[in-house]
């Protein structure tokens, strides 16, 4: 893997935004300025718009979604779907199972990726660089080299059809890139402050409870964030080991909407889709600041 | 290093995530080598078969290359409208000078929805009968001629399943693009800018070259997510129709859990890993290369 691009990076205080623009431009609005107004605000269209279509779509009653007319609002309000939506399909307990998931996920991926992080970083090794580098190469391995080693050995000891048959090589696949994370922070944490301690006499594990613990906390959240999009969201790894229906999570769960009865029901499939979708919105629309750093940081030097 | 650290507090330490990374990354590589030289059903003996697999794969198996070819055709859709889209994308918002991070919100939204909504949407967006987003607004600008079921017409299936993924990470990229885009110092452009050099000028000359290890990040994540790509083609058209639309990566997934021959699909599986350390290198040396 690259030493140049994922080299350490010390997390630097949220970049302040740039000061608006020198006033010789702003006298003159010309072609250029509006022009790219107009195409920043079609792209905002281009993403947001079929995520309201969405939502459209399922409060329309079915009558006003055959006759077509994709545009425009609906003629009809209707909450009669997300009644067949809840009556077809057991989305309490996908939604529950995703929630399952998705913490078991997360708690082992910041403990793992802080202890991690914390002895290569902080407490340091003769072979820290190396073990470093083997953990990074893990950024760029696809997770379809796992499916059926995985599979086999899941049933050799019998965890398929589990929660951790799902959890393990999620929070094993996303690692990599939260002890990356992690590292780049401890580097920041200045050394005086560890060596005050150890003056102390604190040992290793009392400085990663006292100080390196509280002082992580917002990337925790960071790396929480990142992550719990992939895991909440992911399919192949559901859809490979587990079988039963009480352990879909929502995305095994709403392919049962498809042509359950021969005809798919458009309209309560989309009220289904848009009760899965909530959750995961509302969290990033409150918490997108700390999702939206941990993107820039992960990828920008400094 | 730390004073007082022992080598059982760095044992401690390095124990969970070792662990947790050898059982699900590090083991399952070596099984699929291992695998990739038997062949096995799952059920019966296992088959020592040496290099037969692979002789089959790149010489024997005309479905493999075809789904190769179509990953490629996958890649060139994602990198286009992800890199191409949002390096465009971040360098306009970097001009703004008001609700910049309103935008970034809304470009990000589709990168929150699950891959199997995704697949929901667009496939009634291509739909023909109802008629769809996508068909309805060609309808609408007069451009009735190219109205056609994207999903099942075998000219555009790779495109139509490709596009989704695409669109999905245009916000993750230009979220990257446009914090890369902040750092560069603006005086430098300023001055460029007095010395008469037009805005193309200052941004193959000053911008681009200082955001290039970013760019390089963003090059390498996002060619190693598309040669993985997997779910929305799965989904929306399971590869057809024909072999219109089918990936090495879904390719692999049938071969595996539906032929269930495993020693085979394990062959592919290393493919893809060998693809994308390729890929990596190349793109390393293509861009570091020009960086000196």
């Amino acid at each position: 893997m690259s030493t140049q691009t994922f080299t350490r990076t010390p997390i630097a205080p949220a970049k302040e935004d740039r000061p608006p623009a020198p006033p010789a431009a702003r006298r003159r609005p010309n072609i250029h300025r509006v022009l790219s107004r107009v195409i920043v605000l079609a792209i905002a269209v281009v993403q947001v718009y079929p995520l309201v279509w969405l939502f459209l779509t399922s409060v329309r009653d079915e009558q006003d979604f055959a006759s077509g007319n994709p545009f425009g609002l609906p003629t009809s309000f209707t909450l009669d779907n997300y009644a067949r939506a809840f009556g077809q399909g057991d989305l309490g307990t996908y939604i529950l199972n995703s929630l399952i998931v998705t913490a078991g996920a997360d708690v082992l991926i910041v403990v793992c990726g802080m202890m991690g992080a914390y002895a290569i970083e902080v407490l340091g090794f003769r072979f820290s660089n190396a073990v470093r580098a083997l953990f990074l190469i893990g950024i760029i391995v696809p997770v379809q080299i796992a499916l059926v080693p995985l599979f086999i050995d899941y049933t050799r000891v019998d965890l398929l059809d589990t929660y951790p048959s799902m959890i393990i090589p999620l929070a094993g696949f996303s690692l990599p890139m939260a002890l990356y994370l992690f590292s780049s922070f401890f580097a920041y944490i200045p050394r005086e402050t560890y060596e005050a301690a150890s003056l102390d006499g604190a040992g290793p594990y009392r400085i990663f409870a006292r100080i390196t613990l509280p002082m992580s906390v917002n990337t925790v959240v960071t790396v929480v964030m990142v992550n719990s999009i992939f895991i909440w969201n992911d399919f192949i790894f559901a859809n490979t080991f587990v079988l039963s229906e009480d352990l879909k999570t929502i995305p095994l769960g709403l392919q049962n909407y498809i042509g359950a009865m021969g005809k798919t029901d458009w309209t309560a499939t989309f009220a289904a889709v848009c009760v899965t979708v909530t959750p995961l919105l509302l969290v990033f629309l409150v918490l997108n600041k700390a999702m939206i750093y941990g993107l820039e940081s992960g990828a920008n030097k400094g | 290093m730390l004073p007082h650290r022992s080598k059982l507090s760095v044992a401690v330490f390095l124990l969970p995530p070792v662990l947790l990374y050898g059982a699900a990354v590090l083991l399952p590589i070596v099984q699929s080598l291992v695998l990739s030289f038997f062949s096995w059903d799952g059920i019966t003996d296992m088959q020592f078969v040496g290099l037969s697999n692979y002789r089959h794969m790149l010489a024997g198996d005309s479905t493999f290359w075809t789904t190769f070819f179509n990953q490629l055709g996958y890649l060139a859709v994602c990198l286009t409208l992800q890199l191409g889209g949002g390096l465009a994308a971040a360098s306009l918002l970097a001009s703004l000078t008001r609700g910049r991070e309103v935008l970034k919100v809304l470009y990000l939204l589709p990168a929150v929805i699950s891959t199997l909504a995704i697949a929901f949407l667009f496939q009634r967006i291509y739909s023909m009968e109802p008629v769809g987003l996508l068909n309805g607004l060609l309808g609408a600008v007069g451009l009735d001629g190219l109205e056609r079921p994207w999903l099942s017409d075998t000219d555009t299936a790779l495109a139509a399943v490709s596009a989704p993924e695409g669109w999905r990470f245009v916000g993750l990229y230009t979220v990257i693009l446009y914090a890369a885009l902040l750092a560069v110092p603006r005086e430098i452009e300023e001055a460029a800018r007095l010395d008469g050099a037009n805005q193309w000028q200052i941004f193959t000359r000053i911008r681009f070259p200082y955001i290039r290890p970013v760019w390089i990040t963003t090059t390498i994540m996002a060619t190693t997510y598309a040669l993985r790509g997997f779910d929305i083609p799965y989904l929306l058209t399971n590869g057809g129709p024909g072999q219109a639309s089918e990936l090495i990566t879904t390719y692999m997934y049938k071969t595996a859990f539906t032929s269930t021959d495993f020693g085979y699909a394990s062959a592919m599986s290393v493919f893809i890993v060998i693809e994308c350390l390729v890929a990596v290198s190349l793109i390393l040396l293509v861009l570091r290369r020009k960086a000196v």
